[in-house]
């Protein structure tokens, strides 16, 4: 019964996974594609997700919230009924941008209670764990980025709203160029991100069964996403631009510089 | 041959002048012809614009060129040569390659820096070009003076900013969005201002025009000069987030949009930004509006303060322009003086040649046949001996030829190698 809910459970994070394509795909391309697809899919999923919660707790004989991934399964699984309903009573589908991510995350690491396998190789281990670490980085140049653009914007705002020689903004590009940058950096960032999470975390999995979730780089690792998710939600949801997505960006940036610290002795994990 | 330029200007002549000597397509045609035709004249090109006519001539020395030249003018443009001769300048020479070049520039323009005149000269030439008014001379010129127009856009700033209130909005407009298309504008009470702005920023892209107005007729026909869409204006607000440009000009003698108004703009629009342009006096939009992020508000005065800064900085650049152009003129007077000796420098060789040919003709009288090899070995010999004595007297020519005391130099050397005259 519980190897079932533990099953079922996969299969609902997969399905979550189109959700997670889909915001992918919209903040790339800048509109929605396949929305009612990946609603579906998401319904579905949810379903799913509470049969694997009655057979966990049918298992174990109550509501399965006895540690952290059984609680980020349960919490997964209330934002995805929460969500629903809203969408259903409401029609607000922007708010998907920051719920399939953050359901579908939530989902994969209550997915991740049970050692499911082993590394075929040392080789596939490693390739993978670089793997991540590419992801990453590549995610990391693109908030640079982003936080960079995110600066000139600021400024280059500022100099407008001062009102001096148009000399003086030449220097910098116009305002759209740099919002367009901003935009397509960020879109780019998250998405490497996101993937490099899900490998990351899914390495760690495999690596050192349920210990990698005690593991506070990792705890880090999820913040700092927690933290981009939310910017990318409230540029893609409130549009916001200026001063304050200057200041998040460069929050964003600062917390994934103290997630990159924490990260600096990996090297010694391939060598293990 | 002479190079000079005649015409009038702006500063020069008043208007009324100015049209009764400016050229009509074909006016020019007949005027080119006729140039060509006239004895004494070489070659030449006419420049017709709404605030110069010149024509730049190349004819044979000679005393009364200058006055040959206003005849021709007074003659094509029917009018009296007495009448239009004191409107008339003249530069020769040296003088006249510079005033080519600053007008080539945009120096002598009344905009200083505006860009039309230069594809009006390139007009010009090549009219000039096509029917066989230039070859030679102002070929090589003109084409100088266009490098020379283009090395000053590129080295100085002379062009880069916006001098008219119009324009002004544009540049910033391009600052704020980047491109213009696929922009929409709202023009707010349709008065003459605000039909300059929006055919600018129309010309630049801008996709979409809304106009409101008090008086529905004057919106009408300003609705019809730029296949706008005309809006009521009672409930023009409820437009404006879709709108990214607005152009207020109303006559209203209060705030007709606040920064309360704005801020729900904006977060209709999501933060897009937005730019108010606000040419009305007293004020259409409360000035509070320019605190909220995402929203630009130039008022009149904003405006040109920026095309009053931007004047200061062109002529700052037109004296960083005038000193690259009294650099050309000096390279594009050394130069023609080159050309003045190039032919001491051909007798010279020639001189050098004939005497290599008969002293080569000598020697084989008197050794008799000489092997293929020999003759060979015998002509680089002499070749060589002839080319160094000619490097130094030929070097020396190229460069006393810019050279104050140049002549003399010319004279000593053909006297010593008894070029003739």
């Amino acid at each position: 019964m519980y190897e079932m809910g533990v099953f079922w459970l996969r299969v609902a994070t997969a399905l979550y996974g189109v959700g997670l394509l889909h915001v992918m795909a919209l903040l790339l391309r800048r509109k929605s594609g396949f929305l009612k697809y990946a609603l579906f899919a998401f319904l579905v999923a949810a379903v799913l997700h509470f049969v694997a919660i009655v057979e966990l707790a049918t298992a174990v004989g109550h509501l399965p919230v006895d540690n952290f991934f059984e609680c980020a399964t349960v919490c997964a699984f209330l934002i995805a009924v929460l969500f629903l309903f809203v969408y259903w009573r409401y029609d607000f589908a922007g708010l998907s941008v920051c719920i399939f991510p953050l359901v579908f995350v939530l989902t994969q690491i209550g997915a991740m209670e049970t050692p499911m396998l082993t590394w075929p190789s040392t080789n596939v281990r490693n390739a993978w764990l670089l793997l991540h670490v590419m992801l990453v980085l590549l995610g990391y140049a693109a908030l640079l980025l982003t936080a960079t653009a995110s600066v000139f914007y600021l400024i280059q705002e500022r100099q407008l709203k001062s009102k001096k020689s148009i000399h003086l903004f030449k220097r910098l590009p116009p305002l759209g160029t740099l919002d367009n940058l901003i935009s397509n950096s960020m879109a780019f960032g998250f998405v490497f991100i996101t993937l490099g999470l899900v490998a990351g975390s899914a390495w760690a999995f495999i690596e050192s069964g349920t210990n990698w979730i005690r593991d506070p780089r990792i705890a880090l690792s999820f913040i700092t996403w927690g933290f981009y998710l939310a910017m990318v939600f409230l540029r893609a949801s409130a549009g916001w631009r200026g001063r304050k997505a200057a200041l998040m960006a460069v929050a964003v940036l600062c917390c994934s510089a103290l997630t990159w610290a924490a990260h600096v002795g990996l090297r010694s994990m391939l060598t293990k | 041959m002479r190079f000079s330029i005649t015409g009038v200007n702006h500063k020069t002549a008043p208007v009324e002048v100015r049209e009764r000597l400016a050229f009509d397509d074909r006016s020019l045609l007949e005027a080119l012809i006729e140039l060509k035709r006239r004895p004494g004249f070489c070659e030449g090109i006419i420049l017709s614009t709404c605030n110069r006519v010149e024509v730049a001539l190349t004819c044979e020395d000679g005393p009364g060129a200058g006055v040959a030249v206003d005849q021709f003018l007074a003659d094509t443009r029917q009018v009296e040569c007495d009448w239009v001769t004191p409107y008339l300048y003249r530069y020769e020479d040296g003088e006249a390659i510079r005033h080519l070049f600053r007008v080539a520039a945009s120096l002598d323009s009344m905009v200083v820096g505006e860009p039309q005149i230069l594809g009006q000269l390139k007009s010009a030439y090549a009219l000039a070009k096509e029917h066989g008014a230039v070859n030679g001379f102002l070929d090589v010129l003109l084409t100088k003076a266009f490098n020379v127009a283009k090395r000053v856009r590129s080295e100085t700033e002379i062009g880069v900013n916006a001098v008219s209130v119009g324009y002004a909005a544009v540049e910033l407009a391009r600052e704020i969005f980047g491109s213009l298309d696929d922009k929409k504008v709202m023009i707010v009470g349709a008065g003459k201002m605000s039909e300059s702005a929006a055919r600018h920023l129309k010309r630049c892209g801008a996709t979409q025009i809304f106009v409101t107005n008090r008086t529905h007729e004057r919106a009408a026909e300003m609705a019809e000069l730029f296949s706008a869409k005309i809006i009521d204006y009672p409930v023009f607000t409820a437009f404006l987030p879709e709108v990214d440009i607005v152009i207020a000009s109303s006559g209203a003698p209060h705030y007709i949009l606040t920064k309360e108004d704005m801020k729900k703009v904006i977060g209709s629009r999501r933060n897009r930004p937005m730019f108010l342009i606000d040419i009305a006096v007293p004020r259409n939009i409360e000035p509070d509006a320019n605190n909220l992020d995402n929203v630009f508000l130039y008022d009149i005065d904003d405006l040109q303060k920026v095309v009053e800064t931007n004047r200061e900085g062109r002529m700052q650049s037109a004296e960083e322009a005038e000193a690259i152009i009294g650099e050309e003129v000096a390279r594009m007077l050394a130069r023609l003086k080159e050309r003045e000796v190039v032919p001491t420098i051909v007798s010279l060789q020639e001189q050098l040649e004939s005497v290599r040919l008969a002293e080569l003709a000598r020697m084989r009288g008197k050794f008799g046949t000489l092997t293929a090899e020999q003759e060979q070995a015998l002509e680089a010999l002499t070749k060589s001996i002839i080319n160094k004595i000619a490097h130094g007297p030929i070097s020396e020519l190229r460069r006393q030829a810019s050279q104050p005391e140049g002549q003399h130099f010319v004279t000593t050397i053909r006297r010593v190698f008894k070029l003739g005259e």
